[in-house]
């Protein structure tokens, strides 16, 4: 017990000793620590954030096509549907017992560079997102007029959109668009709290003023006298002939598989019916391959700077021959000797760990709310998990493995050590 | 090219107790990788006494304290320290018997560079249960006591060793091999680096306290002129 007593306060006098040499290598490893550390605490949250892009939709539904490109385009507003729905599909959802509520969606236009999503007000109602967490307007009121359009976080955010301003939406999705709808300008109406989630990135009009902007566009491009003015459009009330896809809710989710088979099955029209559960995984695990890939270079990182630590502990072996000497003539064994480089490599790697977890913890406490406000991506400060602990754990054990090179060797030397620095004569 | 010498007895200081300090037959030793062996002239030293071992360099000086310390194991001949046979002793033991019986001092350097004064003086007591069992009446007070015997200022003590002068270093490694009282004190050569007031002065502190302890002493030098202050003095490498 003596010995160890004796080893640590010998180790720590060394360190402290060498504390300007040190104090970089620990910088080094104290940065390549915070590092890995950082990128997976922060892929475990971009998973949750991102798993939890959708949440309470039991099934989304869309024409026939393959999982990912219907998760992709109705929740994350990439790519285009392959085709539409029947409005009397959309009825028949609707309908449906088994069915608590249907969410319209229409997609098809943008507004400088976002996604118009023509939706009801069932989808500020029910769409859900997080940990249930609902939709919330941080000002105006959803849209109740023709020529209302709600605002996502991040497009009024980044447009500097205020209420009441008038926009135009263009024809078509891209950031320029040369067929504007100019003939009905939109009046903003809503603004959404930040969601962190694709919602922030859209704008959103009613099915009704969706179908009143085309009115005239049937061949891609408005033919002049055949659009609507906003005074005709008032006039007149539209019923969609189409929808692009619906997030559904069922009453009972036990019955989720069923409905799923029979619309996959259904013989009225080719339909595609996903858990968006499901499909979000399967995304994850294709993009999975590079956040891992991340975390493999940041490990090396770690490696690198250890195998650095090593060579400064190698480097200082040769000033501490007289040291070694001393110690060994005293009548400290090759093995107390050599447990000081493992001991004070060790140390060193706790304390780097320990300062990695003080900076990564600091670091996310001041930009957390910046990016939440920037990107609307969500970064709490939270304990860390099994995995994170694991890898924290990892780096003084690495750091004992890589001791283990100067300790062996002056385990060895000091051995053969005769009086003196044990040169003859 | 060594061969035996003479030990020129003078008076001994005190009665020794039932085994010498040292007893050295036929002893021999090989560096690793060199043709000639080294041979050490036979010796025997009673407890308490103090003996002058000169010889020019390249006589196996440092080599003789490393065998007697048991940091060396001979390639022939037998030795004797404090009646054990560290020969035939395991690595392990012959590291404890230092730490527990052998005080040490070198030429230069001796001090661990990140250790206070009080620090390196108290180190032996920290490998050695015996050692520590002799410092009365506490480790702290003993080391301190020492180091004002040695004359080195308080305000020195608890600080790095690195300011310290050449000779201050040189008596706080003397304290360092006095404290807790070993039954043997190995120097090798500490008095070279210092000039002649100095190494007097060390001289007598070393000596006179090592004769309070009743601790033998070998001292190893090329510089004839201080076995005057021993009571036995040895020649290496065939000198009288």
């Amino acid at each position: 017990m003596s010995r160890v007593k004796l080893a640590l306060s010998l180790a720590a006098a060394s360190v402290w000793y060498r504390r300007r040499v040190l104090a970089l290598v620990c910088l080094t490893l104290t940065l390549s620590v915070a590092l890995l550390l950082g990128i997976q605490y922060v892929r475990t949250e971009i998973r949750q954030s991102f798993t939890s892009t959708i949440n309470g939709t039991d099934l989304i539904v869309g024409a026939r096509s393959g999982q990912l490109n219907l998760l992709l385009y109705t929740v994350f507003h990439i790519g285009d549907a392959t085709n539409n729905i029947r409005w009397s599909t959309y009825q028949a959802l609707e309908d449906d017992p088994r069915i608590d509520w249907v969410i319209p969606i229409s997609l098809g236009d943008s507004y400088r560079g976002y996604r118009v999503v023509a939706t009801n007000d069932q989808f500020y109602q029910r769409f859900q997102f997080g940990n249930d967490r609902s939709l919330v307007l941080a000002e105006g009121k959803w849209f109740g007029d023709l020529l209302d359009v709600v605002l996502g976080a991040g497009v009024a955010q980044r447009l500097d959109h205020q209420l009441g301003e008038e926009i135009v939406l263009s024809h078509g999705g891209g950031r320029i668009s040369f067929a504007n709808h100019d003939q009905l300008p939109f009046r903003i109406a809503g603004i959404l709290e930040p969601t962190g989630t694709p919602v922030d990135q859209a704008v959103y009009i009613s099915l009704a003023a969706m179908e009143a902007m085309h009115v005239g566009w049937e061949s891609g491009v408005g033919l002049p006298g055949r659009t609507l003015s906003e005074t005709e459009a008032r006039q007149r009330t539209f019923t969609p002939e189409a929808i692009t896809a619906a997030f559904l809710g069922l009453k009972q989710p036990v019955l989720t598989f069923q409905v799923q088979r029979e619309l996959n099955q259904s013989r009225a029209e080719p339909l595609s019916a996903i858990l968006p559960g499901v499909a979000l995984s399967e995304l994850w695990r294709t993009m999975g391959q590079f956040e891992r890939a991340l975390l493999a270079i940041s490990a090396f990182v770690v490696v690198t700077s250890l195998v650095g630590l090593a060579a400064v502990l190698l480097t200082l072996q040769a000033q501490r021959q007289r040291e070694v000497a001393i110690l060994r003539a005293t009548g400290a064994s090759p093995g107390l000797i050599a447990s000081l480089y493992t001991l004070e490599c060790v140390g060193l790697a706790l304390v780097a760990c320990v300062l990695a977890v003080v900076l990564g913890a600091g670091l996310i406490a001041v930009i957390s709310p910046w990016l939440l406000e920037t990107y609307g991506f969500s970064l709490p400060l939270r304990g860390l998990d099994a995995a994170e602990w694991g890898l924290l754990a990892a780096v003084p054990v690495a750091a004992l493995l890589v001791s283990l090179l100067p300790a062996l060797s002056t385990w060895r030397s000091s051995r053969r050590l005769g009086f003196g620095a044990g040169d003859p004569g | 090219m060594i061969d035996t010498s003479t030990m020129t007895p003078k008076s001994p200081a005190g009665s020794p107790p039932d085994t010498p300090a040292v007893q050295v037959r036929a002893l021999r030793y090989r560096w690793p990788g060199r043709a000639n062996e080294l041979t050490f002239p036979d010796l025997t030293l009673a407890r308490g006494e103090h003996l002058f071992v000169h010889g020019p360099s390249g006589t196996g000086k440092s080599t003789f304290l490393s065998l007697l310390a048991g940091m060396l194991l001979p390639s022939g001949g037998e030795l004797q320290v404090l009646g054990r046979t560290l020969t035939t002793e395991r690595a392990g033991r012959r590291d404890q018997f230092r730490a527990d019986h052998l005080g040490v001092i070198f030429q230069q350097f001796n001090l661990v560079p990140y250790l206070s004064a009080l620090g390196n003086v108290t180190l032996p007591c920290r490998l050695s249960k015996t050692r520590l069992a002799r410092t009365t009446p506490s480790l702290e007070a003993a080391a301190e006591a020492l180091l004002e015997q040695l004359a080195i200022p308080g305000s020195h003590r608890h600080h790095s060793v690195q300011n310290l002068s050449i000779g201050q270093q040189q008596r706080v490694a003397a304290a360092r091999a006095l404290i807790g009282a070993p039954e043997l004190i190995l120097a090798d050569e500490p008095t070279s680096a210092l000039d002649a007031d100095n190494r007097d002065r060390f001289l007598d502190l070393l000596l006179g306290m090592a004769a309070e302890r009743r601790s033998s002493v070998i001292f190893v030098s090329h510089d004839r002129a201080l076995a005057r202050h021993f009571h036995h003095q040895l020649g290496l490498g065939g000198q009288p």
